[in-house]
């Protein structure tokens, strides 16, 4: 097959009846009178040969004079003024008649009235104000905006100099005419085009789509299936996807059990036991003003509180415990017991700790939705998403806690550049920050990580060392996922769900 | 977590030594758990920000400086610190024994204060009330022009109506509730006193009011001025110890400066103490504890190195704690400051040897099961802020009751409540995308929480909200077929009367005679709530329960 063979296989049923016509035709105006096809149609094909180098294509633009609502009207019925003429061709008459007789309102008849006084096709009878006669001029005028009327749609371009007058005229009336700037559209073929219109084949009758009674009946009756444009463009389709961030989470999830960590869930409502209590938190720690988190209005305390263990916690933070002052203060059982919206995911750990469903040795993590009393900015949400965790067994010691820093650092940010630094928790002791040079980021700040308190474990009845640790992965989320406002974790915008990237 | 500012020079002088401000960013966050937020050449200021909320100490440059000395080893061991005895004396009256019993002072004389001295006082004044101080109401401290003092000083109480004062910035004498009334500081910081019938102040032997505690000083002798050559200190709380560790810290730091601080005798009924207060505390640590711990096996002789290097003094196994530090309270606290000084990033590090298997929750592996499905069937995933509000959950529903767990303390009205079900999460979610392409399909899984009776609890559970031309109860209920069949389950709809459901057009979902959740076309009022201009059709389903139902059956 030549190259004007190949054109000519994929071009559209339209295209192959315009195509021809172009050899003598060129406006768009002929093509539809002489094809029969509808303006749209020709419009498509003018289009598509085009964009294929079949044709060129020029376009004018010129103004149309139409009628608008009034003026369609009008042209059916006749201009006020035109009613109120013929009215009084057969005698003259009152102002009442008249309205009648011609089918005017006050306002038309007011208005014509003064056109028609002034043109001297009428005079107003004397002595009685209401009387209306039509002059021998009125008898043989004719109205040049009628004549107009029923002459349009037209282009302005083609109206005599007394149409224009009276189409200026008209513009100045309510809802009559209109000027519509509109497109002249011609083609002329290329030497492309000339070529493919010579080829026989363009007479061939062609298919678009594949129909069952076409398989059905394929063998004996072959149809000349059309050649597509495959470059071409399609509507797009939504499709169902996961959330980004979220899906980022689930694959955090994924890292921590292939590490053989245990997920851990925990109740958004907590009280302040879990939260700080069992952290040995004392009631008066800064970090615990009512500034710091959200409290629940009602109701206000908890009351399923495992007593004997708060009995433990609070000798604990009063007295001390194995080797500890203790904070030597008075614990307060409702305090305790206040219901708050965990500010942190360590709140999770105690639950776990006290749990008879607790493994020695065992991993666990959690990735936990928390809350923490802010203004809401760029980078800082009402909710956000901490992840972190511990580990149990004999023998842990700060050696284990920088070796599992270590493997967060590979993990997460693919790096095995890093610095630890102590840190500070109130429940942990030492207490170590990660440092992790990621590869495009630079350093971060990856993790903080302790060994829980003995006064914190000792009461939850467990007596190997604890590893804590928590992760900060809100910055590597939004560097992936390319946000720069933390809000868009939680984006509701459908145009950026639906064409986020699935990582 | 305290920020603060200083001078970088001071800093280096009080260190005796030059520290470039680059290795010293690097050292503040290798063993102070501090960090160098700015420094600005120009003016000589360096900004830090403190980690330790419990090292009051460590928040202004002389601790700073005190605590790398024994870094870099230009000195070791517990600081030299001396006060000379004095006949100064504060008289303390059992009226202040109920309402705010501790205090503790000293007099620091004998160099000028400059005013950057002063500011860095101030300084670590507003730090240490505001937040190791509790905002006061813990320990407050105040600062006089000491040689307009008549000693002896006299702690008491008094009515509010009974006694007249011109406070600082301010120029009438004002009785002692005008202060909590018109006084910014009154207002402020009024309401650790308001309730007492007595309020406590410091008043001098000629009489005159020192200040109102722990509002506000006097005019007359409270005001601490540039170029001033002594000062008193006090500080009053309610917990002795840290009222003796307020003043510990500053005499301290005003001692390292060059001042001469004489000590102020306490008396209390007869029964007299002197501050600053030596705890003069020791606790033993033991090799096996710091191996336990660190994993480190340390020598005695390295031990001491280290921890002398922590500014403790060390004899034998009994390790001397600093006066200006009470945040020991257990023999780890030591061991992790040798840690420190033995440098973390020199420690090295182990893998964890025992096996362990990983595991999600079961509810979790549901739960994603579940979002498969939704995402099968054609709808977009959605996440959205657990906090909402009681007009997007029940007002624009039409609806009441849905157990909305509200907060006491809001920050924002949009964030006033936990939700309580996710539908309408879905609606407010298709209302802010009217200008997107449709159709739109979306669900979110996620936690709800709800309130009965006094019973908090949470549930997973999963929306879907369809929304085009077509939308309906049939597009809707073919998803729920799916669903169900997936699953393996039956299921059953009661006809349901839900005010935000069209009459007739929505169900309650039962399976196995349980409640599981509810599906319909949302009605064109809530529509109208929403100004949403689609049809809605929409489920939701409590997977809590549905798990529930499936593990039994």
């Amino acid at each position: 097959m030549n190259m004007a063979g190949d054109v000519v296989a994929g071009l559209h049923r339209l295209e192959r009846a315009v195509l021809p016509l172009l050899e003598k035709l060129s406006s768009q105006e002929e093509i539809i009178k002489e094809s029969g096809m509808q303006e749209v149609e020709v419009l498509h094909a003018l289009h598509w040969l085009k964009n294929k180098g079949l044709c060129e294509v020029n376009e004018t633009l010129f103004e149309v004079a139409e009628l608008e609502e009034n003026g369609a009207e009008y042209a059916k019925k006749g201009l006020p003024e035109k009613r109120f003429l013929e009215a009084l061709k057969e005698k003259s008459l009152e102002m009442s008649e008249l309205m009648k007789k011609a089918g005017l309102t006050k306002e038309e008849l007011n208005a014509s009235i003064g056109t028609l006084k002034s043109r001297n096709l009428i005079t107003i009878g004397r002595g009685n104000e209401t009387l209306f006669e039509i002059t021998n001029e009125g008898r043989k005028a004719n109205i040049p905006e009628q004549q107009l009327l029923q002459k349009l749609p037209a282009k302005t371009s083609e109206l005599s100099q007394q149409e224009k007058k009276a189409l200026e005229i008209l513009k100045e009336r309510k809802g009559i005419v209109k000027i519509a700037v509109k497109k002249a559209i011609s083609a002329r073929l290329t030497p492309q085009g000339r070529k493919a219109a010579a080829d026989s084949a363009i007479k061939e009758k062609v298919v678009d789509r594949l129909t069952p009674e076409m398989i059905k009946s394929w063998e004996s009756q072959k149809a000349n299936l059309r050649s597509y444009n495959i470059n071409a463009p399609v509507p797009e389709i939504f499709t169902g996807k996961k959330q980004p961030y979220r899906q980022f989470l689930d694959n955090v999830r994924k890292r921590f059990i292939g590490l053989g960590f245990k997920e851990m869930t925990g109740p958004i409502v907590e009280s302040e036991f879990w939260n700080m209590d069992a952290l040995f938190m004392p009631q008066f720690h800064s970090a615990r003003d009512i500034h710091d988190a959200y409290y629940i209005k009602e109701p206000k305390y908890a009351e399923d509180l495992p007593m004997e263990l708060v009995r433990r916690v609070k000798d604990a933070h009063e007295k001390g415990i194995a080797g500890s002052k203790g904070w030597r203060y008075s614990f307060n059982y409702r305090k305790t017991a206040r219901l708050i919206l965990r500010s942190h995911d360590t709140s999770i750990s105690p639950r776990t700790l006290s749990s008879k469903e607790l493994q020695i040795p065992g991993k666990y993590f959690q990735i936990a939705r928390c809350f923490r009393y802010d203004v809401i900015d760029a980078t800082h949400n009402a909710d956000f998403d901490q992840i972190g965790g511990f580990v149990v067994g004999e023998g842990l010691n700060l050696k284990h806690l920088f070796g599992l820093l270590r493997l967060f650092a590979k993990e997460f940010c693919n790096t095995e550049q890093i610095r630890v630094a102590p840190s500070y928790f109130p429940f942990t002791e030492p207490s170590a920050a990660l440092y992790a040079k990621h590869p495009q980021m630079g350093w971060i700040e990856l993790a903080g990580a302790g060994i829980f308190r003995p006064e914190m474990t000792l009461p939850l009845g467990v007596e190997k060392p604890v590893i804590a640790w928590g992760i900060g992965l809100g910055r590597v989320a939004m560097f992936n996922l390319g946000l720069k406002d933390i809000r868009q974790l939680y984006s509701h915008d459908l145009e950026y769900l639906r064409n986020a990237k699935v990582l | 977590m305290p920020t603060i500012s200083f001078s970088y020079r001071d800093f280096q002088q009080l260190l005796g030594k030059k520290l470039p401000i680059e290795e010293f960013k690097d050292l503040a966050i290798l063993y102070a758990k501090a960090e160098v937020e700015e420094y600005n050449k120009e003016k000589d200021e360096a900004k830090m920000s403190l980690d330790d909320t419990n090292l009051p100490y460590m928040w202004c440059a002389e601790g700073l400086a005190r605590f790398f000395r024994g870094v870099l080893g230009i000195e070791k061991g517990l600081p030299k610190f001396k006060t000379e005895e004095s006949k100064y004396e504060i008289i303390v009256e059992p009226a202040v024994k109920k309402l705010r019993p501790s205090i503790a002072s000293f007099i620091a004389e004998g160099k000028q204060i400059d005013k950057y001295l002063l500011e860095q006082l101030i300084q670590l004044q507003e730090k240490f009330c505001e937040s190791y101080g509790r905002r006061r109401q813990k320990v407050s401290i105040g600062l006089y022009s000491h040689r307009k003092i008549k000693f002896p000083v006299h702690y008491k109480a008094a009515l509010p109506e009974s006694v007249k004062f011109e406070p600082l910035e301010m120029s009438e004498k004002l009785k002692l509730n005008e202060i909590l009334e018109k006084h910014p500081k009154g207002r402020q910081y009024g309401w650790i006193i308001k309730e007492f019938e007595r309020y406590p102040l410091l008043m001098d032997s000629n009489g005159e009011v020192l200040s109102l505690i722990p509002i506000i000083n006097s005019n007359l002798t409270g005001r601490l001025a540039a170029g001033d050559k002594e000062l008193m200190f006090e500080a009053t709380g309610t917990d002795e110890e840290a009222v003796n560790l307020a003043a510990n810290i500053f005499a301290q730091n005003l001692y390292e400066r060059g001042f001469k601080i004489s000590s102020v005798t306490i008396n209390r009924d007869g029964k007299k103490t002197t501050t600053p207060h030596k705890f003069a505390e020791k606790t033993k640590i033991s090799e096996s504890d710091i191996e336990k711990l660190t994993g480190l096996k340390l020598s005695p002789a390295k031990t001491k190195e280290l921890l002398e290097r922590a500014r403790y003094d060390v004899s034998g196994n009994t390790v001397t704690i600093p006066d200006y530090r009470r945040d020991i309270l257990h023999p780890f606290d030591i061991i992790e400051d040798a840690a420190i000084m033995y440098g973390f990033n020199n420690i090295e590090s182990e893998q964890l040897t025992s096996y362990t298997t990983g595991a999600t929750t079961q509810m979790n592996e549901f739960a994603d099961a579940i979002r498969g499905i939704a995402t099968g069937l054609g709808f977009q995933e959605i996440l959205s802020p657990i906090l909402s509000n009681k007009a997007v959950l029940e007002e624009k529903m039409e609806t009441t009751n849905t157990g909305i767990v509200e907060i006491e303390n809001i920050m924002s009205e949009t964030f006033s409540a936990a939700r309580s079900w996710l539908t309408p999460i879905m609606l407010e979610v298709l209302s802010k995308n009217m200008h997107n392409d449709f159709p739109q399909r979306i669900f979110e899984q996620g936690t709800a929480t709800t309130r009965k009776g006094n019973r908090i609890s949470d549930s997973e559970k999963i929306a879907l909200a369809t929304s085009h031309t077509n939308a309906d109860f049939t597009e809707i209920k073919q998803c729920l077929n799916v669903l169900m069949k997936s699953l393996g389950l039956n299921y059953a709809l009661a006809q349901l009367n839900h005010p935000s459901f069209i009459t007739g057009r929505c169900g309650t979902i039962k399976a196995k005679g349980k409640e599981i959740g509810i599906i319909g076309e949302v009605s064109p009022k809530v529509l109208t709530n929403w100004q949403l201009e689609m049809p809605v059709s929409a489920m939701e389903i409590d997977l809590t329960e549905l798990k529930r139902i499936i593990s039994t059956s």
